[in-house]
């Protein structure tokens, strides 16, 4: 264990969980595979600002989000069309329809810039709402790091599962990076891997937030402080306030 | 019977709950208040890893929604049990 400052006063933390999180933040803002690091910070802040949009606020109000049209209220750094992905996301991810995604990845947004934006709106998402429900202020984005994305498409990857491609286990070619070893093969790991980095960004923060795998399948020991029933009731409430069909 | 068992028998499954609720939709003092009930309940290791079940569960869904991702057979079939006891199914929006 180690400590977090919470403002008031230091609380006890898993180390494992402490580096993740350190480890989230600085790969948040590094080079990615499709979008450079300035971009990948710009739609971590676009994600944050999605609080402040009106149009975002009308459409969750409506009945249903695809009937509101309108211009969103953003930072100005993005394209459009990226914009409207990040923002959905962020704000209202439970009404994503298959079409949307078509017609978003058919737009200025690539399929794979749009997996990677998934996958920053979900970890910006992660450390900000840990920070928040601990009581700690939001922390600045980091710098952006300089260096070109990787831009390398798994060449195995089919859209034969999900409404995005994705790279079946055993479709992995060694110039691929793996997660599936290290993380599992849930279809949940498998949604971010057409940008298997991705995949690796966020479940390594994600196993120390909830379970890895090993914990995940033991139902005989208590990983965390919280028993496993308390951590279920938990993950099932906060999935359903977002709506979450999974 | 344990009054702090909420609706889904989960040993401070009501004060969990709430705090979830009042993090992710309540109001600066409902989440204020929330977290002092949780830590002064719970302790402060189990507020901890409590907020970061909330992170990663606010978070995920967003790569399941945003991916259209389908839930396996067999892990519909699996947590059904689980589903049941903690009875997760009732909860609605």
């Amino acid at each position: 264990m180690t400590s977090i400052d919470v403002g008031e006063g230091q609380l006890p933390i898993r180390t494992e969980l402490a580096m993740v999180v350190e480890d989230a933040w600085r790969r948040l803002t590094q080079p990615g595979t499709w979008w450079g690091g300035a971009q990948r910070r710009a739609i971590a802040a676009e994600a944050r600002n999605t609080r402040n949009c009106g149009l975002c606020r009308r459409r969750k109000d409506a009945l249903s989000p695809y009937t509101v049209d309108g211009s969103h209220d953003d930072l100005g750094e993005l394209h459009d069309d990226v914009v409207e992905a990040i923002h959905r996301l962020a704000s209202d991810a439970g009404r994503i329809t298959e079409r949307w995604v078509r017609e978003i990845t058919s737009s200025a947004v690539s399929e794979e810039g749009y997996v990677e934006i998934i996958s920053i709106v979900a970890i910006i998402t992660a450390l900000d709402t840990f920070d928040h429900a601990l009581g700690r202020p939001q922390r600045p984005l980091p710098a952006a790091q300089p260096g070109e994305p990787g831009r390398q498409r798994p060449k195995g990857a089919k859209r034969n599962l999900a409404w995005v491609s994705t790279l079946a286990p055993e479709d992995v070619e060694p110039s691929d990076p793996n997660p599936y070893p290290i993380h599992g093969v849930s279809n949940i790991h498998r949604a971010l891997s057409l940008v298997p980095q991705e995949v690796f960004n966020f479940f390594d923060l994600d196993v120390e937030l909830y379970l890895g795998k090993e914990e995940f399948f033991d139902h005989e020991h208590e990983h965390r402080a919280i028993s496993r029933a308390q951590i279920e009731l938990v993950a099932g409430r906060a999935s359903a306030i977002n709506g979450c069909f999974y | 019977m344990d009054e702090n068992k909420g609706e889904s028998c989960v040993s401070n499954g009501a004060l969990l709950t709430k705090f979830v609720e009042a993090i992710l939709q309540g109001t600066y003092a409902e989440q204020l208040a929330a977290r002092q009930s949780v830590r002064a309940t719970l302790g402060d290791a189990a507020f901890v890893d409590t907020c970061a079940t909330v992170a990663s569960f606010n978070s995920v869904v967003k790569i399941a929604d945003g991916t259209g991702i389908p839930l396996e057979d067999a892990k519909e079939t699996k947590t059904m049990e689980m589903r049941d006891s903690l009875r997760l199914n009732e909860f609605r929006r």
